[in-house]
């Protein structure tokens, strides 16, 4: 069961540029999984390869057992919510929602359309063209519109960021609960680690084209294993150590104002809750903050610290 | 002085533009018998032996065949053409954007003169075939162009979407691309239709015994008969030329997408 989807030594290149490089990824039945990354890690040539938009260079993809590596987009079973939706402004929202239906000659189509549009919630809206909506509603039509294939895959890119931050939540809820409904695969392309903390059963953080690191979010978020994913979480402050690996701190976890180290105040800022430091150090750069009920220390000011091995994590490598 | 430098511009312009149509249709109703404006006195002859020109009806014809399949032929060319253009890496796509432009760079009199010494007499082939092919040859630039502009225009993702739906890349061309460039074809057919039934220069070196297109037929009757018949023809040509794009727009659609 836990692969549903396998992505084995998976190589995507654009041209002579490798994008992609061996990737292995196993994905459940059922599962919500987040590709997390910075732009240009590789996670959306990742989803375009899984849809068929992009042929892998080498490796293989299998879907339900199926080998589909080299199948066209059409004979996966994979649905795509695009970042633009990319709907047909010339036919209404019922036809948007109709055409993979008519294409596949489906017998109950017309009753399949009007179940996809109101597990959207668009029950109303079906005669309207696509540019008469709202972005949000747009959305809900383009996940509609993939939904009632019911797909073995549904894949959405960057599915929350054209949104303002209430439909931001709406959506979110929306498809946890489509997700709850219908049981379908999920994985989604986001750069915002807070939207696939919020949203992921698991995350897969890429960096650079290569997997940094899998896992849920408490793991992800608790114990990240590289500089990048600990940095990408909020362990602001990482200091390699002599014996290999590193050791890092979020800014709460810094000591201030008492310990065995000392550096010098280069930056400070107020954030409502805490007040934020950068120190300058002979270990390198730290970054602390402090209740606000301490009195603020000032930009020059040579200040004493402790970085707790109890509080930090311990990383594979900065 | 705003206002009164905003209306003489105006009507300058409007002077500029419908005067010249509105001196034709006027001479056309003469009742003498020469080209003069102003007319002497009003008649509808003129309108009336238009129709009774043996050489103008076969002319006539003979343009409205180029014009219709000749835009035809160049949409039928151009549309994929600009296609693969706009949606793959082809390899010196600049240059065939070149090539597929030089109709509206060289000279018209020099490519009607190359096509009949380097087509028509070596190749003996008939002239209207000739043409034929010197009109699609013309009207190919503004396929491309205009139908170009109109894909640069649509997104990729919803092709990518349709495939996703189950189409083919040929059916999502069906399905999804056309549906959203008919603006642009619809104006490259009128462009080219209006470009083909007005063309002279190349046509001027392609026409034989009873094969010739309107305009020709029209100057060639002009240098034998100066009556006011040539200025009522061209009145009709442009209530025609009208009459298209309204009808165009009327059932088409057309200002929604321009």
């Amino acid at each position: 069961m836990s692969d549903f989807v396998t992505l084995a030594d998976l190589t995507l290149a654009y041209g002579p540029t490798v994008a992609v490089d061996r990737l292995n990824l196993s994905i459940a039945q059922g599962e919500l999984i987040a590709l997390l990354g910075p732009s240009g890690c590789g996670k959306t040539t990742t989803m375009r390869a899984i849809a068929g938009l992009l042929p892998p260079k080498s490796g293989t993809i299998t879907i339900d057992g199926r080998d589909v590596t080299r199948l066209a987009p059409a004979k996966r079973e994979v649905g795509l919510v695009f970042q633009s939706y990319a709907l047909f402004p010339h036919l209404s929202v019922y036809d948007n929602v109709a055409f993979g239906l008519r294409l596949r000659r489906e017998p109950d189509l017309d009753s399949k359309v009007r179940g996809g549009l109101a597990t959207v919630g668009l029950a109303d809206f079906a005669a309207r063209l696509p540019a008469d909506l709202s972005g949000g509603q747009q959305q809900r039509v383009a996940l509609a519109r993939s939904l009632v294939m019911q797909p073995k895959v549904l894949l959405l890119d960057e599915p929350l960021s054209n949104l303002d931050a209430r439909l931001r939540l709406e959506m979110r809820m929306e498809l946890q609960r489509v997700q709850q409904e219908t049981g379908v695969t999920m994985i989604f392309v986001t750069h915002d680690q807070a939207e696939a903390m919020a949203l992921a059963d698991r995350i897969v953080l890429m960096k650079d084209g290569a997997i940094e690191q899998i896992g849920s979010p408490e793991q992800i978020y608790t114990a990240p294993e590289t500089g990048f994913a600990a940095d990408f979480v909020g362990f602001e402050t990482i200091l390699r150590q002599d014996e290999g690996g590193a050791l890092a701190w979020r800014p709460g976890a810094v000591v201030l104002g008492s310990g065995p180290h000392n550096g010098t105040v280069r930056g400070a800022s107020f954030a409502g809750e805490r007040r934020e430091y950068v120190l300058d150090t002979p270990l390198g750069v730290v970054k602390a903050d402090t209740p606000v009920d301490v009195p603020a220390m000032k930009i020059g000011q040579t200040v004493a610290f402790d970085l707790p091995r109890d509080r930090a994590v311990r990383l594979a490598r900065a | 002085m705003n206002r009164v430098a905003t209306w003489a511009i105006l009507g300058l312009t409007l002077t500029f533009l419908i005067g010249p149509f509105l001196i034709i249709v006027i001479a056309g109703l003469s009742a003498g018998d020469s080209l003069a404006f102003p007319p002497q006195g009003i008649s509808l002859k003129w309108y009336i032996k238009v129709f009774t020109v043996e050489s103008f009806q076969a002319s006539f014809a003979m343009s409205m065949f180029l014009a219709i399949f000749g835009t035809l032929a160049a949409l039928l060319l151009g549309i994929p053409a600009a296609y693969g253009m706009a949606r793959y890496r082809v390899p010196g796509a600049e240059f065939v954007r070149l090539i597929v432009s030089s109709p509206i760079i060289v000279p018209g009199i020099i490519v009607g003169l190359a096509l009949l010494r380097y087509l028509v007499i070596p190749t003996g082939v008939s002239i209207a075939l000739a043409l034929f092919l010197a009109h699609t040859a013309l009207i190919l630039p503004y396929a491309v162009r205009v139908v170009s502009g109109s894909l640069d225009n649509l997104r990729v993702d919803m092709e990518e979407a349709a495939l996703l739906l189950g189409c083919t890349r040929m059916g999502a061309f069906w399905r999804v691309v056309l549906p959203n460039i008919r603006g642009g074809v619809l104006a490259a057919f009128i462009l080219g239709f209006v470009t083909s039934f007005n063309q002279v220069p190349v046509s001027l070196f392609l026409s034989g015994p009873g094969v010739r297109t309107l305009p020709i037929d029209m100057i060639a009757y002009m240098e034998i008969n100066y009556d006011p018949s040539v200025a009522a023809l061209s009145a009709l040509l442009a209530v025609m030329s009208v009459g298209i794009v309204f009808a165009a727009e009327k059932f088409l659609g057309f200002s929604r997408y321009v």
